[in-house]
């Protein structure tokens, strides 16, 4: 269902019959009356001029976020996620290609609605935290400005229920800039949130915290969003910040978005070589097609043996693939078992990373190494250096993508 | 915010380009003024002219480059080493020190030219009297050519020092300990590693101060007449006073202006050169670090000693001169005998009777106050705009343009502005008024641009696009976010120019009539005995030393003002912090502190956490 979302008009509540200040329950009135925008990216192109020529960096980039859900860009730096974000907030001018949010045109290729006007909140990387101005004056700040203004009363319960929100209403009084990095961050969420967007945008606003803090706010974070039933695109080039938080997760490269799926289907089915290596460790076996069993399973030859695997149809005999396969689906056996995709090997490299041990065999055949094959198990379970050992490829688990 | 920012770079390019076309119009047409005479026509003759007097020219030339490079390099040797001391040194007492230093910057130079003069008289000045203390038979003519040198580093020492302490302070230190740990010695590492390190940063001071000692008329006026050494300050300045009877020769003067002004583009051309390798040398780290310090041992009472000396010669000593001078109706050599029996001290009460003093100290403060503004304001906004728009030639040209007012030297500006205001008087009469000064006043607008340049390059883009991404337009993002953090800047640097403007003599010498004079040009009628009806030496001292005072207050006075309103600001905003409760809402001030006064205010509270 889409949720039908006021306008921005919302803010001139004096108009609006529905809205009552009950201040403590903040986030139940949040969540009704911000409602998420539908964001329409349709083949968004960007380039940018350096020394005369045009260098394309947003290649006809397409996708929906569906209201009050939560998509991130994925991709390797430098390619293009934040400026496709800046795009969308406005901050720069697209080259070609259409944004809508809620079926408002925000920019063509030609004609672009200025940032103030595109009723969005934003999350900077560094958080851009008005360092003259005290945690409350940064706040209330979308509620002051032309395009939000509210009476004065009005702004400030609204800008208090923001930092409510993000537990910081005890520190409204001080300068913006007495808070550590993780409370700067809630600041700028508090901020782009105040004045109630129907599009929230985030760029990396995670990389800046230690690693214990980044695992707090994303959980914070996600569960706001779904409190507030706000819409948010996220940019990230952090897998798991993407796989853990997001609805669905649009993987980019060069440009281009080359795959958008959900977390899960992301990760156990990726669309090509790009997207499996990106997202996750995978063990890549270039393989040839040999034909297919009475299953509908292909049977390829890799490593000199032969494997079973599932295989669209689309691959015929004799065609080059690669079979991809997660580390940790990868089984060992100190005697085989009586199954199918079992390969000799032996441990060359053992490694201890706290609550998994990863450890990497070379595939043998006959006496020489053909390929090596890394997986990863709990500690308790592991190989040691130099065993020989059989490495099970479970065919479900195994994924052929082209070569 | 295009329109202001064009408008702005209209008014600076106004400023600066009228006058400096009009001088060289006025080299080439004529000898007289380029238009509206009936002289004036297209012609090389002044060009000849000075060519026909080539030796002289040649002897101008000559005497000029030994003074401004003498002087220049005299500076910057005490410069960098004070600089040294108070940054890099054990030095005792090293902060009273770096205050002492600065004391010569708040001294008029004309104000300095004149104690020295006082100083230096042969039979009753205080140097030689000490002098004569000392064994052998040393006295010092005050008109020689070295004297006039040194005098002129003396004057000008303070501007090489308040640039090079910040090149020292922000080096890293850790580039000095790698090569000391390598094994280098000081003196090694000081040689290898640290001067090439500074030396693209130094450079550009030394040009800097090149360009300001070319520019300056004061000591050339006060010491060159006498010693008929033909500086050009002096030269210039003696080409368009002529005596009685005889056309001022304004095509030649602006000949020789022309000329000059090759010999600091391409100053300048090193200078820009200097800088923009300064900056990919940029030593600066960023994070907190002190500089080494170096140990000075058994070099301390050296060192201490030479200070001593240095404070004596330009603070001390000029002070008393004057002070002395001020409260002897004739030159008499200081004795006790003299001091019971000679001194008064009616000419502090004869210069605060004097309405001509107070007419004049209020000029002088409506056209610093008039001159700082416009340039800061005009800067300011054209600064921002460069800054934040997309690089282009046509961008870089514009910067380059607004920064060049430092290749141009005071004599040159005043002369230029001059002629510009004599040109335009049958349509604008400015010539002569207070208007004509404030505005040749601004033309020193590119120290508030780079100022103002760097400052907006410090302010990080998302500040002002979360502004825009929060509704507020274009203007609202400027005037609520840009404008408050820009402020300290342009205080800082406003009032910089204003103390620069008090003190400015050079301009006002070519441009001020008796109506419109600002108190240096007043003071100068004073001591100078050539201008007979004025001449009273003990009420120019005191008004000297009272000039003196007066700067000083304003100029620390603004910047406690300043200080104190900054933080008064964070200090109201901000009742005990971790307290305040979600009814309890802050007014929302529309105007915000500076971002020194927040962390002033930090650290305090970091303070009263760490005594807990
Ligand atoms: N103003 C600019 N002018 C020219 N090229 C630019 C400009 N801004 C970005 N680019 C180029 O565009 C490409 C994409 O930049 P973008 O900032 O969108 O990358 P990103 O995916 O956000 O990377 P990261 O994860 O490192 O932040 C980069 O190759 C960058 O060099
Ligand atoms: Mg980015």
């Amino acid at each position: 269902m889409v949720v039908e979302a006021p306008a921005r008009g919302i803010r001139t509540h004096p108009l609006d019959p529905k809205y009552r200040n009950r201040h403590p329950k903040v986030e139940h009135r949040m969540t009704h009356e911000s409602g998420g925008g539908r964001l329409v990216v349709d083949g968004l192109e960007k380039h940018y001029e350096l020394d005369g020529a045009e260098v394309p960096v947003v290649k006809g980039v397409t996708f929906t976020i569906e209201p009050g859900t939560f998509t991130s860009l994925l991709g390797p730096s430098g390619c293009g996620k934040t400026t496709t974000l800046r795009c969308v907030a406005g901050l720069e001018n697209s080259n070609g290609g259409e944004i809508s949010l809620d079926g408002n045109v925000l920019s063509t290729g030609t004609r672009h609605i200025s940032p103030d006007k595109r009723d969005i909140g934003m999350v900077f990387q560094n958080y851009a935290i008005w360092p003259h101005m005290t945690v409350f004056a940064n706040a209330v700040f979308p509620l002051q400005v032309a395009a939000g203004k509210l009476p004065k009363k009005e702004a400030r319960k609204r800008a208090m229920e923001a930092l409510e929100l993000v537990q910081l209403d005890s520190y409204a009084h001080r300068p913006a800039t007495a808070l550590s990095g993780g409370q700067q961050q809630r600041l700028a969420l508090a901020r782009a949130l105040a004045h109630r967007p129907k599009l929230l945008l985030l760029d990396e606003p995670l990389s800046n915290l230690d690693a214990k803090l980044r695992d707090t706010m994303r959980n914070e974070l996600r569960s706001l969003q779904q409190r507030l039933g706000i819409t948010a695109l996220y940019v990230t080039h952090d897998q798991s910040e993407a796989l853990s938080m997001s609805d669905r997760v649009a993987v980019m490269n060069q440009g281009r978005i080359v795959q958008e799926a959900a977390p899960r289907d992301l990760y156990y089915q990726p669309a090509d070589r790009f997207v499996a290596d990106f997202v996750g460790r995978v063990n890549m076996i270039p393989a040839v097609v040999r034909g297919r069993d009475g299953d509908g399973d292909a049977l390829v030859e890799a490593f000199g043996a032969r494997l079973v695997t599932p295989c669209p149809d689309t691959f015929g005999t004799g065609a080059d693939v690669t079979v991809t396969f997660r580390p940790e689906s990868v089984r060992w056996h100190e005697v085989a078992p009586d199954r199918p995709n079992l390969l000799p090997a032996r441990v060359v490299r053992v490694e201890f990373l706290g609550e998994i041990v990863e450890y990497e065999a070379e595939i043998l055949s006959g006496q020489t190494a053909v390929g090596t094959i890394v997986g990863r198990g709990a500690p308790l379970n592991s190989p040691s250096l130099g065993d020989p050992i059989f490495i099970e490829l479970t065919p479900q688990a195994c994924r052929v993508l082209a070569a | 915010m295009k329109i202001a920012t064009i408008i702005a770079g209209a008014v600076i390019f106004l400023l600066l380009a009228i006058p400096l076309a009009v001088q060289v119009i006025t080299a080439f047409r004529g000898p007289f003024l380029p238009f509206g005479v009936s002289t004036a026509k297209w012609s090389v003759e002044n060009f000849v002219t000075l060519w026909s007097l080539r030796d002289d020219f040649w002897a101008v030339l000559g005497s000029t480059a030994a003074f401004v490079g003498g002087s220049t390099v005299l500076s910057l040797l005490m410069a960098f080493g004070l600089a040294w001391v108070t940054v890099r040194t054990d030095a005792p007492l090293r902060r009273v020190i770096s205050v002492l230093v600065v004391v010569p910057f708040i001294i008029p130079p004309i104000v300095k030219a004149q104690a020295y003069l006082l100083m230096l008289s042969p039979e009753s000045g205080v140097l030689n009297q000490l002098l004569r203390l000392l064994p052998g038979d040393l006295v010092i003519d005050p008109y020689s050519f070295v004297t006039m040198t040194v005098i002129q580093a003396l004057t000008n020492v303070t501007f090489p020092y308040l640039m090079i302490v910040p090149i020292l302070t922000s080096m890293d230190g850790s580039l000095e300990e790698s090569a000391r740990v390598s094994g280098a010695s000081w003196a090694k590492t000081l040689r290898r590693v640290t001067l090439p390190m500074l030396w693209p940063g130094l450079l550009g001071v030394a040009v800097l101060t090149f360009i300001l000692g070319l520019g300056s008329l004061e000591v050339p006026l006060l010491f060159g007449q006498e010693s008929g050494k033909s500086i050009f300050a002096l030269k210039l300045w003696n080409l368009i006073s002529a005596g009685a009877g005889e056309l001022p020769q304004y095509g030649l003067a602006a000949a020789w202006g022309c000329v000059f002004l090759v010999i600091t583009t391409i100053a300048f051309v090193i200078y820009l050169r200097a800088t923009r390798n300064a900056e990919r040398r940029a030593s600066i780290s960023g994070k907190g670090f002190r500089p080494t310090v170096m140990k000075l041992g058994a070099w301390k009472i050296p060192v201490m000693l030479a200070i001593l000396v240095f404070v004596m010669l330009t603070a001390v000593l000029p002070l008393f001169a004057l002070f002395w001078s001020a409260i002897t109706p004739y030159p008499i050599a200081f004795s006790f005998e003299a001091l019971v029996t000679q001194t008064q001290f009616g000419s502090f009460g004869a210069v605060l009777a004097d309405p001509e003093f107070w007419a004049s100290l209020g000029r002088t403060l409506v056209i610093a106050g008039g001159s700082a503004t416009i340039a800061c304001v005009a800067a300011t906004v054209l600064a921002y705009g460069i800054a934040r728009a997309r690089r282009t030639g046509w961008t870089k040209a514009v910067d380059l343009f607004a920064s060049s007012s430092v290749a141009i030297p005071a004599v040159i500006a005043g002369f230029a502005m001059f002629l510009t205001f004599m040109v335009i008087n049958p349509v604008i009469p400015l010539a002569g008024t207070i208007v004509a000064l404030i505005i040749a006043y601004s033309y020193r607008v590119s120290i508030a641009y780079r100022a103002g340049y760097s400052a907006t390059l410090q302010i990080r883009m998302e500040l002002e696009e979360a502004a825009l991404v929060s509704g507020a337009s274009p203007f609202e993002g400027f005037r609520r976010i840009v404008a408050p953090l820009l402020m300290p800047t342009v205080f800082a640097v406003w009032i910089q120019m204003f103390v620069l403007g008090t003190n400015e003599f050079t301009l006002p010498a070519f441009l001020a009539t008796p109506e419109s004079r600002p108190l240096s040009v007043y003071m100068y009628a004073m001591i100078s005995p050539r201008s007979a009806q004025l001449y009273q030496p003990d009420q120019g001292a005191a008004m000297a030393l009272i000039f003196t005072l007066l700067v000083f207050a304003i100029g620390y006075g603004l910047q406690w003002v300043v200080s104190l309103f900054a933080i008064g600001r964070a200090k109201r905003r901000n009742p005990i912090p971790g307290v305040g409760t979600a009814d309890v809402v802050p007014p929302a001030d529309p105007v915000a502190p500076d971002t020194r006064a927040v962390a002033a205010q930090d650290l305090e509270e970091r303070r009263q956490l760490a005594r807990r």
